[in-house]
This record gives structure tokens, sequence and C-alpha cells, in this order.
């Protein structure tokens, strides 16, 4: 018998071996969402205690690795919907900066708290696609719906930001120049 | 410039501005979950089923006296008048 038969009889060595197996890609994914380490962490355990707790949904000739991900996606999509936009990342400068580099701080400030007030689904996409570079299918697949509902919320992602943006000041080109 | 293009450009711009503003994260694990997810695995154990949760019992199937007392007293107008059948059947 298998690893994936033993754990669906509910065998706790067999969910052992396979958290040892996919923890690494499941926590590199939720990382790459929630961007912070220690809620990645958090949030990868929880996946797997879901994982245990659902195991007789399981078909032992499914794919565990991409029932897992689905899980985990879910779950980051739940912790960017609690968070609130001014939870966002804070850089903190290592001396003083000088009056450039103090305006790029704004400026990249600005396009963070622009970035965080998405709603978390096109955020959650905005993420994988545009930051991360993931191919859409593979976005898709993790989200359980297909390219095109990918595509079209990074789209609306895009739209959202760059009207953010605009209405803060900061047209993508105004950007760029401040970045230079 | 097609509009496909001033789309593809404007995504690009905004890929390039979200990739300098955000933060780049470490992806490699650092230690093993196991312990954690056991942890969870103890404190918060599986829910029983709701039919074998601390104090609760399945409840009986019963049907209450006035029910009982409503169809004998249906049954024995039909026996006694049964042409009134056709009738119920005709209004149900």
């Amino acid at each position: 018998m298998d690893t994936l038969q033993r754990f669906a009889l509910g065998e706790v060595d067999a969910f052992e071996e396979l958290v040892r197996q996919f923890q690494s890609d499941v926590y590199g994914w939720t990382v790459r969402i929630v961007r912070d380490p220690g809620i990645a962490e958090d949030l990868t355990s929880e996946t797997f205690w879901r994982i245990y707790r659902a195991r007789q949904q399981f078909r032992p000739d499914g794919n565990f690795g991409a029932w897992a991900r689905r899980i985990a996606t879910n779950l980051a999509l739940d912790h960017l919907r609690r968070k609130r936009p001014e939870q966002g990342f804070e850089i903190e400068p290592a001396a003083a900066p000088e009056p450039d580099r103090l305006v790029q701080r704004e400026t990249q400030e600005k396009i963070r708290q622009a970035f965080y007030r998405l709603p978390a689904k096109l955020q959650l996409a905005a993420t994988l696609a545009l930051v991360e570079e993931k191919p859409y299918a593979e976005i898709a697949d993790a989200l359980g719906t297909s390219v095109g509902a990918v595509k079209t919320r990074v789209f609306r992602a895009v739209r959202i930001l760059r009207k953010q943006l605009d209405h803060l000041g900061l047209t993508p080109e105004g950007a760029m120049r401040a970045r230079k | 410039m097609t509009e496909h293009e001033m789309n593809e450009h404007e995504t690009q711009q905004i890929r390039e501005m979200l990739q300098q503003a955000l933060p780049a994260v470490d992806t490699e694990l650092r230690r093993d979950l196991w312990p954690a997810v056991l942890r969870k695995l103890d404190q918060r154990p599986a829910p029983a089923p709701w039919y074998r949760a601390p104090g609760f019992s399945v409840p009986r199937f019963s049907v209450p006296w006035y029910d009982w007392a409503l169809i004998g007293l249906t049954a024995s107008v039909f026996v006694f008048f049964p042409h009134l059948i056709l009738v119920c059947a005709y209004h149900l």
C-alpha cells in the first residue's frame, strides 16, 4: 500500500511522510502570496492540519501536491481578506535617506499602499502573475479557476492600480522617473 | 499602438513598479513544520460527526398523538363515505 493510500486511511506515519515531502512547496507558494515568513509558516501548518482533517475526501490516485496547494491558496486568500491595508510592509532605512531616496521611498510606499488596497482576489492574482511571474495556468490550478479568469483578475488589478496611482499623482512614468 | 499593445505596455509598467516596491521574499523553508502540524493535530483533533458529539443523541422518529387521531379520523371517514376519496383526490 503506498503512502497516499495509507494517508487516506488516516495513518499518521503516512501523513508525516507527506508533510515532510510537500511542506517546502506549500510554504514557498504561501510565502509568495502573503509575503511574510512567519505568517506563511502558520498558514502552511494550518494547511496540513486541514488536509489531515479532509483526508477522506482525498482520492489516493489524485495529485496530492495540487490539492495541498489549492488548500494553501484558499487559506492565504482568507488571510489577505482579513489583513488590513495598513498592515503592509514597512521597510526601515538603515540611515537617514538622501532627498532623492526619500522621494523614491515615498513613491514605493504609495505603490505598496495602493497594492494592499486591492481586493484580495485581485491582489493574489497580481502578486503571483506580476511580482512572482508565475504562469497563468499554475495560478489558475491553485485557485481552482480558469486561465481566462486569472487573466481577467490581473487585468482588473492593473487597471485599478493605474487609476489609484494616477489619483495619487503617481503615473507609472512618474514613478519610473522617481526611481531614477 | 493597438489597444492590446497598450494593455501589455501598461501591465509591464505596473509589473516593474510592483517588483521594485514589494520586497523580495525568501521562499526557502528554514525549519521542519511537522512538529507544529503535530501540535495542531493534538490540540484540535478532527471534529467528531454531529451524531457523535458529546451530549447529542439522535432524535427517535415519533408521531404525536394528535396526528394519530387525525389519521384515524380520516381513515374512518373514508371507510364510511368512500366517495370522498375521489373528492379529496380531485382537490389534492
